[in-house]
């Protein structure tokens, strides 16, 4: 991945050519022709999957003889049972339910990780602000219940109490906060301070990921027995998602825009993904992508996660990763 | 019993007048009940009997004319627990046995309640031996006599009577011809009843008032010239039959004038 | 007769329309008073909202009305086909109610994700949760209906030499039809609230995925805006109906209250005990069968011995059954007070509505919309009204229960059995006095019917707001269990809440009948 996009439309579509060039040298190309798969994204269309809207408009998977189908998530959709089922070949995880679920008998593996750092922050106000782990003994934190083994891993990277912070039960919504009922929640970079800036409030956020805690965000996982049997259709997704999502770094409002395009009934608002859009590029590029390519992932990375995978209470091994894909996508 | 009650009130109705909607069903109605005797209202169906009766106790208002029962409104009447009502259901609650239905009555009409005189009366109506059973498990003739036993515990001045026999099979129902009235009778107790069966009424009653078809008037006015108590044999007294006779003509005379004015439209 | 004892209720219209203004006034100082907290939108901002986004809001409505409306047709026709089994084999029906029952209380939360994956992309979800949402009332009302006929317009079939079809087609299904009026006006804001769910499991469009986007964007306006189309949809659709059966029929829809007892002879009617075992039974096949034709994984369709193994001959098996009470009990603790105080509101609104009647026109407005909005709409917006925990929880149970309560307890106010009303009138016996010795105890069917009706409709509303808002409890387990691939967590929850809600049905329907059996024996003979 050396080429650099800019954002006109020409460059698009010369870039749309040279993937298909490139597909077009490798012998195996040729053996599909337009192959049906389906993708089961982790949640609703937004621009959380705006690379892969891009691979597909732009033809970056039909080069390949592709026919990539992106099945929407949402909160009662879990990923797991549609890859585990056949339904879906490939699915957009995350490491610690990947985990999990290999623990109660998937046969998972993780191919690629689209984000690098996990987006877990803690979101508070300016006046009263969290800028690192430390400031959290003594206040209260809006989080689901579920969450509490996170907290604890995060005090344990960082070596503070746990105890001493208030846990008050919360779902998704920043009211507690303005309430001044809690004096900082657990989200997302990308999803309450992004919604609480477009309503007009700034918040401070501090990103987990810079604290230790390093959990592989919306990985790509898939059956071993689909990597072992249709390992070609993978390897042609992943190209697809790497161009993609490359284009999409190149300018990610132009991303934002056509997503709200795309889907006029999601009720998307453009303020909001556009910036979600900005937000997402740290979390999912780094050095190591730059150096390797999209969704990289090394021993290191993989270390990391099963330590602070092991302080939540997953026992895994390395062996839940496989580059195998990536380095062939990569060409490495 | 009580010494301090009351004489038995006259009824005197002037003018009234009772409309539902465009249905005009008492136009002027002029009538006086006699206080102490039992007065029987007969007349074809809708024609209005249930109305006055109504209009009596206080259940609906007229639009217009005057009501008096003893000189006194039926609010009066009915909060001073002067009146009591007997529907041709026997409208007993279902959750009450036989013993509380009648109890409810007095504590209704705030008097104390007695539970000695409540159970002789329920022996008297001939309710011995179920007097701890609830409606559901009665037949028709035993619900009937427990809302006698309801109406008459209070021991009401005014005893109004909507064919409280009607729904009651007819050997039963001479039975309770015969046995019940001599209750309310020892009593002295105006009595104001509607039905359908000539029979009941000439039988029952002191005087029959026969109604036209709607709006009411008095066709006919006949006193019943039978002594008390009433015994199944004054069936086949010359009063009897004479009575029956004059009561069916009337009927028969309103029925005609109706033809002729549905033929007159 | 002069007082007709009305056999539904009546509230004048002008009034209601003035009462509506006020209430929607109440909303916008409300509203007027929260700006800034990211709370309440009030309701010219949500009309203006609406209008500015129509196109957006007319596709949603068209994308969930239509999977409402599928769902609508095969749930409705399931019932009334199980209905008519039930009618024609008295022996089946025992099982055939117990089944029914079961299915019906599957938590949505635990179901929307198998469906998903059995259907695939589309619509499939959306469709079956809209049809399980709305079968089981409609059961109920058509079986009532097909029983309501005297035993003598049977006999006169009987009569002619003909049998059980003749009489079910000729007599039954003509005595019938305003039940199922009755019961199809319940269902249609129930196939709503079953679309909108579906469209949680993954759907591209409609209001339930408007919905999750406007709040993940906080956007209130938008909230709010959606769950006022959907309880507008919802009240439409009711009224709908209910106008569409006037044109019909000569009758109005019964209010259905009449208790599922089997009437069959003795003969006929197993015990209780043993009809329970067969329904077991049966429902463990299906359940068995169902996984193996299906050949579903068992990585997320559990099977009956893999319940069993997870809750009890695991070595983690008491800790699992340790996490599934504490859970259960946190869930019980929202639900049983939510659902006592559910049954206290409605029966308290109805017997204030009955003594100060004009207060109706104010009361009315709210409690009908609080009802229509569905409940996946209403739940954050009220969880962030009256708060987080246990309460919020319960208050949202409270309401799921308040109106068909209210409802059903204002019917029984107003029908003392014959003239009982006119016989307290001639003692000149007054509100109060009529009230404690006439129309409360005549309440108390109507009262317990509701109370065994919205046992689910509890057990639904809880779960629900458990998984979509408070966090807490058997909800939120089901939900963790599933992002984590514990699905041997998941189906004992299922199961656990299924055969709860079906156990809790049957103590009120007990209880019922032993009330029923002193206030309206004729119902229980």
């Amino acid at each position: 991945m050396t080429q650099s996009f800019s954002v006109s439309r020409r460059r698009f579509l010369g870039a749309t050519l040279a993937g298909a060039g490139a597909a077009a040298l490798l012998p195996s190309a040729k053996l599909y022709a337009q192959t049906s798969i389906r993708m089961q994204l982790s949640w609703l269309h937004s621009v959380q999957f705006a690379g892969s809207y891009i691979a597909q408009d732009d033809g970056f998977w039909s080069d390949q003889g592709l026919d990539v189908a992106l099945d929407a998530g949402g909160p009662n959709a879990p990923v797991e049972p549609p890859v585990v089922a056949g339904t879906a070949l490939v699915g957009i995880s995350a490491a610690d339910y990947t985990a999990a679920a290999v623990e109660n008998g998937a046969p998972f593996k993780i191919l690629a990780v689209a984000m690098q750092k996990n987006p877990f922050v803690i979101t508070s106000l300016p006046e009263n602000p969290v800028n690192e782990p430390g400031d959290l003994e003594g206040k209260r934190i809006g989080m689901a219940l579920a969450n509490a083994p996170v907290l604890e891993a995060l005090a344990t990277l960082n070596d503070f109490d746990a105890s001493a912070v208030e846990v008050v039960p919360t779902q998704y919504s920043a009211a507690p906060l303005l309430a001044g009922e809690v004096d900082c929640l657990l989200s997302w970079e990308t999803d309450l301070p992004v919604a609480m800036a477009v309503q007009g409030v700034e918040s401070q956020t501090m990103l987990m990921a810079d604290f230790g805690y390093a959990v592989h965000s919306q990985t790509y996982i898939a059956t071993e027995a689909a990597i072992a049997e249709r390992r070609n259709e993978i390897v042609a997704l992943l190209r697809g998602e790497a161009q993609g999502w490359d284009l999409y770094r190149a300018d990610t409002a132009a991303a934002a825009r056509r997503t709200v395009d795309r889907f006029p009934d999601q009720g998307l608002d453009l303020a909001v993904q556009e910036l979600q859009a900005e937000r997402q590029v740290p979390l999912m590029f780094s050095e190591l992508t730059d150096a390797h390519g999209f969704g990289w992932f090394t021993d290191e990375t993989v270390a990391s996660n099963i330590e602070t995978l092991a302080l939540l209470g997953r026992k895994i091994t390395p062996e839940l990763w496989d580059r195998s894909i990536l380095e062939e996508v990569h060409g490495a | 019993m009580a010494p301090d009650r009351a004489p038995p009130p006259d009824i005197v109705c002037r003018a009234l007048d009772k409309r539902f909607g465009d249905v005009e069903v008492l136009a002027p109605f002029d009538v006086t009940f006699e206080a102490g005797k039992t007065t029987a209202l007969v007349g074809p169906s809708g024609c209005g009997k249930s109305t006055l009766l109504r209009l009596i106790a206080g259940l609906d208002t007229a639009d217009s004319g005057e009501l008096s029962i003893g000189g006194q409104t039926a609010d009066a009447v009915r909060g001073a627990g002067g009146l009591a009502i007997a529907f041709q259901d026997a409208s007993l609650l279902p959750w009450r046995t036989a013993r509380g239905n009648v109890a409810l009555a007095q504590r209704l009409a705030r008097q104390p309640v007695d539970r000695v005189a409540i159970d002789a009366l329920l022996n008297r109506v001939g309710l011995t031996g179920f007097l701890d059973t609830r409606p559901g498990a009665l037949s028709g003739g035993m619900r009937q006599r427990a809302a006698i036993a309801r109406c008459l515990i209070t021991r009401p001045r005014l005893l109004l009577l909507d064919e409280p026999f009607g729904a009651v099979d007819e050997l039963t129902r001479r039975q309770l011809g015969l046995e019940l009235p001599p209750l309310w009778r020892s009593e002295g107790t105006t009595t104001v009843m509607v039905t359908h069966s000539v029979t009941e009424a000439i039988f029952l009653s002191d005087r029959i008032l026969v109604l036209s078809p709607r709006p009411a008037r008095v066709l006919e006015d006949v006193e019943v010239r039978l002594g008390h108590p009433r015994a199944s044999e004054m069936m086949e007294q010359a009063e009897f039959i004479d009575a029956f006779k004059t009561v069916t003509a009337a009927l028969e005379r309103g029925e005609a004038q109706r033809q002729n004015a549905l033929a007159a439209q | 007769m002069i007082r007709a004892s009305s056999a539904t209720v009546h509230f004048p219209g002008t009034r209601m329309v003035m009462g509506a203004v006020c209430v929607l006034a109440a909303w916008q100082g409300l509203a007027a008073a929260t700006t800034g907290a990211l709370l309440v939108a009030g309701p010219l901002e949500v009309i203006n909202h609406i209008a500015e986004n129509a196109g957006l809001y007319a596709r949603a409505v068209g994308v969930t009305l239509s999977s409402a409306a599928w769902g609508f047709l095969l749930g409705n026709l399931a019932a009334v086909v199980l209905a008519a089994l039930a009618i024609l084999r008295p022996r089946a029906q025992g099982v055939i109610s117990g089944l029914a029952l079961l299915t019906f209380c599957l938590p949505l939360v635990a179901t929307g994700p198998i469906l998903r994956v059995v259907f695939g992309p589309g619509e499939g979800p959306q469709i079956t949760l809209a049809a399980l949402a709305v079968y089981y009332t409609t059961y109920i009302s058509v079986l009532v209906g097909l029983r309501a006929v005297p035993a003598t317009w049977l006999d006169l079939v009987t009569s002619y030499g003909r049998g059980r079809g003749t009489a079910l087609w000729r007599v039954q299904a003509y005595a019938a039809l305003p039940y199922l009026v009755s019961g199809l006006q319940i269902a249609a804001p129930a196939a709503i609230l079953g679309a909108l769910v579906g469209e949680f499991t993954g759907a591209e469009r409609g209001l339930g995925v408007l919905t999750l986007q406007a709040m993940r964007d906080l956007d209130v306006t938008a909230t709010w805006a959606i769950a006022s189309l959907a309880a507008v949809l919802s009240i439409m659709l009711h009224a709908g109906i209910g106008w569409i059966a006037n044109r019909v029929l000569n009758e109005e829809p019964p209010l259905i209250l009449a208790p599922p007892v089997a009437r069959g002879k003795p003969n006929y009617s197993r015990s209780g005990a043993a009809t329970g075992a067969l329904t077991a039974l049966i429902a463990l096949s299906l359940w068995w069968g169902i996984a193996e034709i299906s050949q579903l994984s068992s990585f997320f369709f559990k099977r009956p011995d893999d319940v069993w193994v997870f809750l009890v001959s695991s070595d983690t098996a008491a800790q699992n059954r340790a996490e599934l009470t504490a859970s259960g009990l946190e869930t019980a603790r929202a639900l049983l007070p939510g659902y006592f105080a559910g049954l206290g509101a409605g029966a308290g609104l109805a017997i204030l509505l009955t003594l100060v009647p004009g207060l109706s026109s104010v009361a009315m407005p709210i409690a009908i919309a609080l009802r229509a909005a569905p409940i996946v709409t209403t739940a954050p917006l009220l969880v962030l009204v009256v708060g987080r925990g246990a309460v919020g929880s319960a208050v949202l149970v409270a309401v799921m229960v308040f109106f068909p309560v209210l409802i059903a307890c204002l019917h029984g106010l107003s029908r003392a059995p014959g003239q009982v009303l006119d016989v307290m009138d001639s003692y000149a016996a007054g509100r109060w006095r009529t009230l404690i010795y006439a129309r409360l105890p005549a309440m108390l069917p109507a009262f317990f019917g509701a109370a065994r009706m919205t046992v689910p409709a509890a057990v639904l509303a809880v779960t629900v707001v458990e998984w979509l808002a408070t966090g807490r409890g058997l909800g939120a387990l089901m939900a963790l269990s599933a992002s984590l691939s514990n699905y041997g967590m998941l189906w004992s929850v299922t199961l656990v809440v299924a055969v709860s809600a079906v156990a809790g049905y049957a103590a009120v329907a007990r209880l019922e009948r032993a009330v029923l059996s002193v206030f309206a024996s004729e119902q229980v003979q």
